[in-house]
């Protein structure tokens, strides 16, 4: 199935928190500023039912997403109010894969964890969790799993701040 | 050293155990199997047969630091691994060398500025003996950081002079 096929699918089978789609588009050649977008077309889901949409995801015939590729975050900008969680699924099956965006407040960073739906998304939740700050409520175990314990911050966020020291190692 | 005190010309024994030991010391220096990135892999070519480290004796990779005299930096040193480095080194017994193999051991190499784990230079946590330049560095280079490292163990002195009396 293409996107348009797996986007219909979705809606017709009524998945919680589907909130539409964004395709990329070229740009409008009047207006200048407009660059279009590139990269490719996701579904947006409402992150309070997060799990239940993938759930149904998995649970249906049509589109059986077994397998979770990929799970990170983007901090757009530092004045963004917001985080983006993106999620790539996959279906060996019908050999279609699948876009999933979550918009996060970053005032709220708290979001469900799929680890009990995809085994596969814990480390990368883990990572993410790190990383972001972002917590994953149920995440069976919520350890760092790249950096040290005791690191302070999160580093891939944009207003993120470099150490001075570690550990009595100077970082200048 | 009684015994033979004053019986040959001056100087001559101890220069002769210094010459033997540094020989010993510079023709079997054992490196540690220790690879952390993209360094390793040269360092591994130059094990292999084409380059052949062991016609300096320095082919017996050693899968612990307690046999081994040189460990090879040979890649990005984070700080959850500089505190390992530190173990390990801390484990190796004397005489022992350090090597920082490539631009990321020397000083933070590509990730300098925003690395924010990268330790900015194995020299921050051990002490280096020698420094080899490239990213990675060319095998050629491995092994002239080795020879480098022979000719500093050859001018060194084992026996220590006998303090000055007034």
């Amino acid at each position: 199935m293409d996107f348009q096929g797996i986007y219909d699918r979705l809606r017709a089978i009524e998945a919680p928190g589907l909130q539409g789609c964004d395709l990329p588009r070229a740009g409008d050649p009047e207006d200048k500023k407009d660059q279009g977008r590139s990269g490719d077309a996701f579904v947006l889901v409402d992150p309070a039912h997060w799990v239940d949409f993938f759930k149904a995801c998995k649970s249906d015939e049509k589109l059986a997403f077994e397998q979770v590729v990929d799970l990170s975050a983007t901090d757009p900008a530092k004045d963004d109010e917001n985080f983006w969680v993106n999620v790539q699924l996959l279906s060996l099956r019908h050999k279609h894969r699948l876009p999933v965006k979550a918009i996060l407040p970053k005032s709220v960073s708290r979001i469900a964890s799929l680890a009990l739906v995809y085994r596969a998304a814990q480390w990368h939740e883990r990572e993410c969790a790190e990383m972001f700050g972002i917590t994953f409520d149920g995440h069976p175990d919520p350890r760092n799993i790249l950096l040290p314990d005791d690191w302070a911050g999160w580093p891939l966020r944009k207003d993120y701040e470099f150490p001075k020291e570690y550990h009595g190692i100077s970082c200048e | 050293m009684s015994l033979i005190e004053n019986r040959f010309e001056e100087n001559l024994l101890t220069t002769k155990v210094d010459w033997l030991i540094n020989w010993a010391r510079l023709s079997s220096i054992w490196p540690m199997t220790f690879g952390l990135a993209c360094c390793a892999i040269e360092m591994m070519a130059v094990g292999a047969a084409h380059h052949d480290l062991d016609r300096f004796g320095a082919g017996a990779f050693r899968a612990t630091p307690r046999q081994a005299d040189l460990m090879i930096v040979a890649g990005t040193v984070n700080f959850k691994m500089a505190e390992r480095i530190k173990r390990l080194y801390d484990q190796m017994p004397f005489p022992k060398y350090v090597m920082a193999m490539g631009a990321c051991a020397t000083g933070g190499g590509p990730y300098y500025k925003f690395g924010y784990t990268v330790v900015k230079g194995v020299d921050r946590v051990v002490p280096v003996d020698v420094y080899i330049a490239g990213c990675p560095p060319r095998p050629e280079a491995l092994m002239e950081g080795l020879m480098k490292l022979q000719e500093k163990i050859r001018n060194t002195s084992v026996i220590r002079k006998p303090a000055r009396t007034a």
